[in-house]
Order: C-alpha cells, then sequence, then structure tokens
C-alpha cells in the first residue's frame, strides 16, 4: 500500500506496524505530529497501546524505560531541548539494556531560540550507549523504525532514528506502507532477557560495586560492536521481504572518484544532484552517505574513503572548540589507514539552523575543496557573513 | 601477560558470571531502608468541616464514604444516627455545612442537602427498622413535639429509655407543622418522617398540653421532663391601633391559620414587615394566596436574617422587597385601612448582635399600599405553663451545655433555650440534652460512666455531639483519629478533579403563584449519587490507594480486611511522599519515637 506522507507520519506507521505497546511523550515542534498520530491511532483502536501522557522529557523517558522493563515494546520522539532534558535518561535506557525507540527529529538548540534543524541535538547525546541512524527519505523512516525495533531489541540496545526538520519531517513523499502480516513476520512480539516479574521481585539499576561495573560497560561494548553484523543480517531479512536495503554507508558514484563527498541525514538527496551533474561533465565525484553514526562505521568508512584523493565531510553540526562532528570521527578512522592511501580530508560545516543547503553551496563546497592545497583549517565554514 | 597484568585486567571473582546489567540476584527485602529515616508516616483521620459545621452533628463525611463504597443503606443508616429527620432537613435546613464545604476552594461545594434528602426519602421508603431495646428502666417525659422535643425523644429511645412526648396540637410536628409552609415541607413526608420516630419507640400523645389539660403532677412518674415548647407568640409591633386590628395581624398567626389548611382573604396588597424565616414563608404563602406582596425590611439584603435561598425564591416567585425602611403609623381613611406610612433608614453603629442598627433618615416618609400586613419580626415563647418553681430568664430557660437546667430533673431545648432558632439547631440541642439525660440518669443510679469528656463528643471539639462517638461507636472506623477540623491547606488537591455541583430542580414560577405544592424537587437518586461522589472525604482515608501507588519502597501494604493501610517501617525511608500526595491530609509525618 502506497501513501503519500510526512516525514513524521512514516515514524508514526513505522511505530504502528512495529505494534508498539507503550507509547509516553511530550509535546515539541517539530516532533509533535509523530505522537498526535500515534494518539489518535491509540484512542481510535487502530494500535492496541497505552499512551502516557507526561509533564517533560525527563518524565516520558522514564515513563518508556518503565515500560520497557516490564518488557513492552516502547517509543518515544522528542527534537532538541526535550532530547537534553532526556540525557540523564537516555543513559539509565542504555546501561539498563532497553532495547526502546525513539525518533528525534533534528532541531537546532537553543539559544537562539530556533525550530529549524541541524544536527546537534543528536550528535550531543553521541556517549549515551544509543545506536543512531540518520535517515534520508520518508520510505527509509518507515523502514528504519521497524528495523531498529528488530536491530534494538535483538541486542538489547536502544536505537534512535534522526530525521530533519522540516525538510524530511514536514516534506510529503510516496511512501510505500508495508503490510501488516509482512512486518510481524519480520518483528514478532519482543522477547526480553530480563524483566520485572513480581513472581521473582529484583532490584533494577542499583549499586554496582568496581568489581563489576567494567565487566557490564565491556558487555555494552561488545552489543554495540555487534550492530553492524545484525544490521547486515536484518537488512538480508527485510529486502528479501520488501526489497528495499540502505545500508549503515551507501556508496554514490563513488567508482574511482578523486573527490568523495560524505553527507548524512537530507543534505544527501541534494548532493546525489550535485554528483550526477559533476558526473555528466565527467568530473570523478562520488558520494557517501552515511546512514548509521553509532557504532561508528570505522570499517566501511575506511574502506569506502581510501583511495580517494580528497574527501568533503558536510557537516550539519559542529562541536564549539573542535569542528564538524561526523568529520571529526572520520579524520580518527582513517588514521590508520596507510599514509599512500589516506586522502586529504575537508571538513566543511554548512546549514546550522535550518539554514539551507543548495546544490550552489554544494557546488561551491566541491570547487573550494579541488582548488585547494590543504584545508586552511580542521572546521570550514560556509556561507558565514560577518 | 603477566600474573599481575592478569590479575588487574581481570575481575577479582574469575569465572563468575556478570549480568550486563545491574540486577540484584534476590530480592531486595534484604536491605532495610527503614534504617534511613528519622521522620516516619502516620495515618490520623481528621474531622471533616462539614462534620464540624452541622448543628445536628451528623457525620456528613461517613455516610459520604459510605456511599462512595456503594453501601447507600449503611449510608443512610449512619446518617439515621445522628439525625431522626433527614428527609425533612433535607428539605429546610439552612445546611451551613455546606458554607463549611472545603470543595468550595476546588470548585463549588456539595450540594450536602440533596443527597441528605435523597437518603432520608429512600430510608421512609424502606421498612422502619425495628425499635431499639427497652434497657433502661427510666422514663422520660418531653413537652413539644418539634424537631428539640422528637430528636431528644428520638435518641433517648435509641439509648434504650421509654420517652413520652406531649403536644398541645392536635397533630405532632411543632413549628414543623405550624411555621413551614406545605410548599417547602410537604405534610406527607412530615408525617411519614414522625411515623419513624414513634416506630423507634418514641410514645407521642397530641392535642394535650401540660399543665391545662394534664396537670404537672401527672409527670410526676417520670424520671426527667425535657421541655422544649418552640416560639410561637408574634412580637408586638407596636403599629397600629384598635381599627386596624383585622388588618395589621402576626405573620405567624397567619401562617398557622395556612398551614392547617386555611386560606384566609388577605386582599390585593400584602406588606410583610421583617426580614426572617417568618417573613419569607408569610410572603410567600401570601403570593400563593393571590396577593401583590412586599418586604419591608429595615436594614439591607446582608443582614436579613432568612435563609438566602429562600430569600432568592422568595424574589424569583415574585415578592418585592423595600429595604432599609421601618413602619411607623398604620394610614387609613374614614375607617378603612390603607396602608402604612414608613421611615427610610440607614445603617448606624452596630448593635449588640453586631448588625449595624438602623437609624432614621430625616424627610425620608413614604406610604406604601396594603390590604394586610403580617408582622414577622420575632418571637417570643409562651412560659406561663411551666410550674413556678422553673426558673425563667428573658423568657427563656438557661441550660448547660447537655440541656440541664437549674431546676433538674428538668432539661430543656430548641427555641426555649439561648441559641440560633433554626430546625438544625434544636435538633441538636434535642440530642445533646438527650446525652445529657443519660449521663444524668446513670449518674443517679450509681453507675461508672467511662463516656469522652463533652469536648470529645463534639466534632471537633465545637461543632455539635455525635451519637456514635456517645456508644464508643465509628461507623467508618477511622484510624487513630484526631478531632480537628481538616483545612483546605492541609489537603493536596492535585488529585481531584473539577466537576460542577448539582444543582436543585425547581417547579416553574408559573406553577407555583397558585399552589402549595413543594417548590424543590431535590435532585434524582443518579444526581445525587453522582453529588455524593464529588465529596471529597476531607481529612478521611476513603482507600484511594495513592500512598500505595506513590511509595517508592512499596512499604505501604493494603490490609486485607479491607480496613485500611500499614506501613512496614523497615522499608519506609521517611521520604514523606505518602504524606504530601494524600489527597485529603489523612497522613502525617512524625519523628520516630517521639
Amino acid at each position: 500500500m502506497k501513501k503519500v506522507m510526512i516525514g513524521n507520519h512514516a515514524v508514526s506507521w513505522g511505530a504502528l506496524r512495529s505494534r508498539v505497546e507503550v507509547i509516553s511523550a511530550y509535546p515539541i515542534t517539530p516532533q509533535t505530529q509523530i505522537v498526535e498520530a500515534l494518539s489518535e491511532m491509540v484512542a481510535g483502536g487502530t494500535l492496541d497501546a497505552s499512551f502516557i501522557k507526561v509533564e517533560s522529557e525527563h518524565s516520558a523517558m522514564a515513563a518508556c524505560i518503565g515500560a520497557s522493563v516490564t518488557g513492552a515494546r516502547t517509543f518515544t520522539a522528542t527534537s532538541a531541548q526535550g532530547l537534553a532534558l532526556m540525557h540523564e535518561l537516555l543513559h539509565w535506557a542504555s546501561g539498563g539494556r532497553l532495547p526502546i525507540v525513539m525518533a528525534d527529529i533534528n532541531r537546532a538548540m537553543a539559544p537562539g531560540w530556533t525550530i529549524w534543524t541541524d544536527q546537534t541535538d543528536s550528535l550531543s547525546q553521541r556517549d549515551t550507549g544509543w545506536i543512531q541512524f540518520y535517515c534520508e527519505t520518508n520510505q527509509e523512516v518507515f523502514d528504519t523504525t521497524i528495523q531498529s525495533f528488530k536491530l534494538a531489541e535483538r541486542l538489547d540496545l536502544p536505537a534512535m532514528l534522526v530525521l530533519d526538520a522540516f525538510y524530511l519531517s514536514h516534506t510529503s513523499e510516496p511512501v510505500d506502507v508495508t503490510e501488516p502480516e509482512v512486518v510481524d513476520e519480520f518483528l514478532p512480539k519482543r522477547e526480553s532477557r530480563f524483566r520485572i516479574d513480581t513472581s521473582d521481585p529484583r532490584a533494577f539499576g542499583a549499586l554496582v560495586k568496581p568489581d563489576a561495573y567494567m565487566e557490564m560497560r565491556w558487555q555494552l561494548q561488545e552489543a554495540m560492536r555487534s550492530v553492524p553484523g545484525t544490521l547486515r543480517e536484518i537488512e538480508d531479512e527485510w529486502e528479501k521481504l520488501t526489497g528495499r536495503r540502505y545500508g549503515a554507508i551507501e556508496e554514490y558514484r563513488s567508482e574511482d572518484a578523486e573527490l568523495l563527498l560524505v553527507t548524512s541525514s537530507t543534505i544527501t538527496s541534494t548532493a546525489r544532484h550535485v554528483v550526477d551533474e559533476r558526473r555528466e561533465r565527467g568530473e570523478a565525484i562520488g558520494l557517501v552517505k552515511m546512514k548509521m553514526f553509532r557504532p561508528f562505521p570505522t570499517e566501511d568508512i575506511r574502506r569506502a574513503l581510501a583511495g580517494a584523493e580528497r574527501v568533503a565531510v558536510l557537516d550539519r553540526n559542529f562541536s564549539p572548540g573542535h569542528g564538524g562532528i561526523f568529520a571529526e570521527e572520520i579524520r580518527s578512522a582513517l588514521y590508520d589507514v596507510p599514509p599512500e592511501d589516506r586522502p586529504t580530508l575537508f571538513g566543511y560545516v554548512v546549514g546550522l539552523g535550518g539554514r539551507d543547503v543548495t546544490p550552489d553551496v554544494i557546488d561551491g563546497i566541491i570547487d573550494r575543496t579541488r582548488k585547494a592545497e590543504q584545508p586552511e583549517r580542521a572546521d570550514l565554514w560556509v556561507g558565514v557573513e560577518l | 601477560m603477566s600474573d599481575r597484568e592478569r590479575d588487574v585486567a581481570k575481575p577479582r571473582d574469575a569465572g563468575r558470571e556478570i549480568p550486563p546489567i545491574a540486577i540484584s540476584d534476590r530480592s531486595t527485602l534484604v536491605n532495610p531502608t527503614g534504617s534511613w529515616k528519622y521522620i516516619e508516616p502516620r495515618y490520623e483521620d481528621r474531622v471533616a468541616p462539614c462534620n464540624a459545621g452541622c448543628p445536628v452533628g451528623i457525620d456528613i463525611e461517613g455516610y459520604m464514604y459510605l456511599i462512595g463504597l456503594g453501601k447507600v443503606e449503611e449510608a443512610a443508616e449512619l446518617l439515621l444516627r445522628e439525625n431522626p429527620m433527614p428527609a425533612i432537613t433535607g428539605r429546610v435546613c439552612h445546611h451551613p455545612c455546606e458554607d463549611a464545604c472545603n470543595r468550595a476552594s476546588l470548585d463549588e461545594p456539595v450540594a450536602i442537602h440533596a443527597v441528605e434528602r435523597r437518603l432520608g426519602d429512600m430510608a421512609l421508603a424502606a421498612p422502619a427498622p425495628p425499635p431499639a431495646e427497652k434497657s433502661r428502666s427510666e422514663r422520660v417525659a418531653v413537652i413539644g413535639s418539634g424537631p428539640a422535643g422528637l430528636a431528644c425523644a428520638y435518641h433517648l429511645a435509641r439509648l434504650g429509655y421509654a420517652t413520652t412526648v406531649y403536644e398541645a396540637a392536635p397533630e405532632a410536628g411543632g413549628m414543623l407543622r405550624l411555621g413551614i409552609p406545605e410548599y417547602r415541607l410537604p405534610r406527607v413526608i412530615l408525617d411519614r418522617q414522625i411515623a419513624r420516630i414513634e416506630a423507634a419507640g418514641v410514645e407521642i400523645r397530641t392535642g394535650v398540653r401540660v399543665g391545662r389539660d394534664v396537670p404537672w403532677s401527672e409527670l410526676d412518674g417520670f424520671d426527667v421532663v425535657f421541655v422544649a415548647p418552640g416560639a410561637h407568640v408574634g412580637k408586638d409591633s407596636r403599629i397600629g391601633d384598635a381599627e386596624e386590628v383585622d388588618a395589621i395581624r402576626p405573620g405567624l398567626e397567619f401562617l398557622k391559620q395556612v398551614n392547617a389548611g386555611g386560606r384566609p382573604d388577605v386582599g390585593d396588597h400584602v406588606v410583610v414587615i421583617g426580614g426572617g424565616n417568618t417573613a419569607m414563608d408569610c410572603a410567600r404563602s401570601a403570593l400563593r394566596l393571590g396577593a401583590c406582596v412586599t418586604v419591608v425590611y429595615r436594614r439591607t439584603p446582608v443582614e436579613m436574617p432568612a435563609i438566602p435561598q429562600d430569600v432568592k425564591e422568595a424574589k424569583e416567585e415574585g415578592v418585592d422587597f423595600i429595604f432599609l425602611a421601618a413602619p411607623t403609623v398604620a394610614r387609613s381613611e374614614n375607617g378603612r385601612f390603607l396602608g402604612l406610612e414608613c421611615q427610610r433608614m440607614e445603617l448606624g453603629e452596630p448593635d449588640d448582635s453586631g448588625r449595624r442598627r438602623p437609624v432614621p433618615v430625616d424627610e425620608g416618609r413614604f406610604t406604601v399600599i396594603a390590604d394586610t400586613v403580617l408582622t414577622a419580626i420575632g418571637e417570643d415563647c409562651d412560659l406561663t405553663f411551666l410550674p413556678p418553681d422553673v426558673q425563667t430568664e428573658w423568657g427563656l430557660i438557661q441550660v448547660s451545655e447537655l440541656g440541664e437546667s437549674i431546676s433538674a430533673p428538668l432539661f430543656a431545648g430548641g427555641d426555649v433555650v439561648d441559641q440560633p432558632r433554626s430546625v438544625a439547631d434544636a435538633l441538636g440541642s434535642g440530642k445533646r440534652a438527650a446525652v445529657g439525660i443519660d449521663r444524668f440518669l446513670r449518674e443517679r443510679a450509681g453507675e461508672a460512666s467511662d463516656a469522652l469528656d463533652v469536648t470529645g463528643l463534639r466534632f471537633a471539639g465545637d461543632g455539635n455531639i455525635s451519637a456514635a462517638r456517645y456508644v464508643h461507636d465509628d461507623p467508618i472506623q477511622r484510624e487513630s483519629p484526631v478531632n480537628e477540623v481538616v483545612t483546605w491547606e492541609q489537603m493536596n488537591p492535585h488529585h481531584f478533579r473539577h466537576a460542577p455541583r448539582h444543582e436543585d430542580r425547581y417547579l416553574s414560577v408559573e406553577e407555583i403563584r397558585s399552589a402549595f405544592a413543594e417548590v424543590n424537587f431535590g435532585l434524582s437518586e443518579k444526581e445525587a449519587l453522582e453529588e455524593a461522589d464529588r465529596c471529597l472525604n476531607c481529612g478521611v482515608c476513603n482507600r484511594c490507594e495513592l500512598c500505595l501507588i506513590f511509595c517508592p519502597d512499596m512499604a505501604i501494604t493494603r490490609r486485607d480486611d479491607g480496613s485500611g493501610f500499614d506501613v512496614d517501617l523497615r522499608y519506609c525511608k521517611g521520604c514523606g511522599l505518602c504524606a504530601a500526595e494524600c489527597p485529603r491530609g489523612a497522613i502525617v509525618m512524625t519523628r520516630e519515637d517521639l
């Protein structure tokens, strides 16, 4: 069944098809439409779930944690300041190994007060132990929502799927909404390893002494390390059922490229267009889309980028005092590539606070990268006029 | 790798299985978190303000609680323990309970009167319960079958005494029958309620005026006499002269005539003098006889002693009011009464009652035309029937808190003692006297008394006496009760939902003007139960279980018999959440070992 829907509703439909059992959320622009649609599905009886209204995002995540500990498939959605308010509990969710799935609609952090997109909100939660997927299209959003539950529940890890505010969240596209029986086959009811059981009462999240804490963190890290392999298996299965797959990263016309663009989220679609034009003109320019940011797909990135002459990373985010966050992580991943295969990396900071990244902007970045001998600095800001 | 490196790298209990999450391997009962606390919660029920504000001393909160449990019959039973005539007070009481209701701070007070009325009517529809066993040998005579006399006799009968009520009028009821018009209190309700009091073991002898029809010596066989004759003599207005005597008449006399079925010709224009309940009853009765009615009152609406609801109803029915005016002389021409000349007044300094005294305004004279003037400026008691050795003062009998006069074994109550003149206050004085008489007789019989002091018997110390408390019983088994009113500030409003008050339904104004049919229909059974559901059960645990839900240590458990909750102090860490969340202020935090 194909339906035209906005990105936010692609999330709602993904959650519906995943048969989530508990939803707890607090409204925030530009996320609200996700849980609004879900609340209507619950109220109308289409979705058999508990919808827990709360007074803050901190409580929303707390409610999700409580629900997830009981074994329920649990979902929430938020943005920006709301995600920041959840911060403490994001650790509780991952440390408790709870497979909660959350949609974060990327919205720049205030102040100045803003509702437009950039990725600093989700990337600020880099170290909380959540899987992170940055989606490009509404179809990918729908598919990734369902896949995230399967992946999260297989590995007992929470997962965050991330969408650009407005460019994706509020933009309509056709989405092939997979039939329920297909999704049910792909994603059966959750089975949890640990859950609250009143006949065998235990304490969850209690004091852990130094002689065991590291072992728990090690197991968390091992689970994260299993994500790429497990994701491949899950995507194989999904592809068999629906014909669609995305990968942790995607290489687009990157064969023999001298210059590779690295993008994430909706900037990728614009970059595809620019790459097509440049290829038509015979220029050896390709594209690598990074969908998965945590765990970091180090092996995939090394393989994709090694051998290119230059790499231009487009970051719609930055870490004050350092640079674009994707660029810094990619730079770190490339350190182990032998010097003769290691590309020169140009890290561009673009489109903060929702500023449009047009084909002209990307063309400018390509020209600037090709002309330069070396990057002038680690973070190259695009379009800043002072 | 050296052994040392291996030791550092590996956990000390190598080989043990460490789970991926922090989960205990057994129940946390091994951790007595109660050792952390220095304060602990205690369930302490307090007194709801309605109970304290009720002159009858009804456990309103208690019956609301029972209705909440679906125990409607038990609720009616509890009500009847404290009030012999709920079908009557539910209709005519000025319900100060509602003025005290904490719910007013949330939205609107609970319509307690309507719930009481419905319970009273339901009890009348059910078979009468058997009378109490006559366990006492003493006998009590009661003079007067108004609310005070009937209440005293009823409560004494429940305490096991044989009681006989003497009523001068042909039918029992006192002012309920003689003074209150039928449109406020249908006679069928009055008759059935009195029949119920008789069925409870009270003997009523009507048409017998003690001191005239039978001598006082006939009462010698009784151990105690309770005197409650009521106030039946209208105060003299001192206006008019002999010529106008037919046109100017005491309002109470008019009311008695109408209430007995008479339909006197009052002409087209009736003026009622006064601002109390008698004035309102006169005005509305005259209206029903077809007259245009004007009430002349010397103060302002604020100072009117009448029940505000009755004033409102009178206005809605079409009664006119002239405030700040006092009649001075009757005007007549050629022997024909024309009306009253009145003096404009203004409010001056407060008088002894605390109300501002009206003083004349210069040049402020005007005339109101009238065919009949009904004076309703207060009533006095006729005490001429009393034996000469009974002491009276200012036309009243002085009594103790429990109704005992210095001429014991003579007790008194109702309008003949110094207290507000309302049905509820009369019922309350009858109950107090019943307790006083029981104590008096037991003391005289040399029986040990383990009764609480009177303050303990009264709701919150200064409300009226609870008959249930007097027999050491609490029909709803309150937990560690503290005899203090719970204030709104002591409660937690955040768990209450707003809900509009159910308003009584009325006969339309068109329907009432020519008939004496009951004006107020009250609430349906369903509406009354919904209204009872609005009760917040102030100060009393109603098993809402919020404490149990909020306790982070799961230290609160429900008792198997449903009588309440226990706090497991081994695990309560004294956080105080239960006390903070309790909507009713029924949990307090106390210092451990103090």
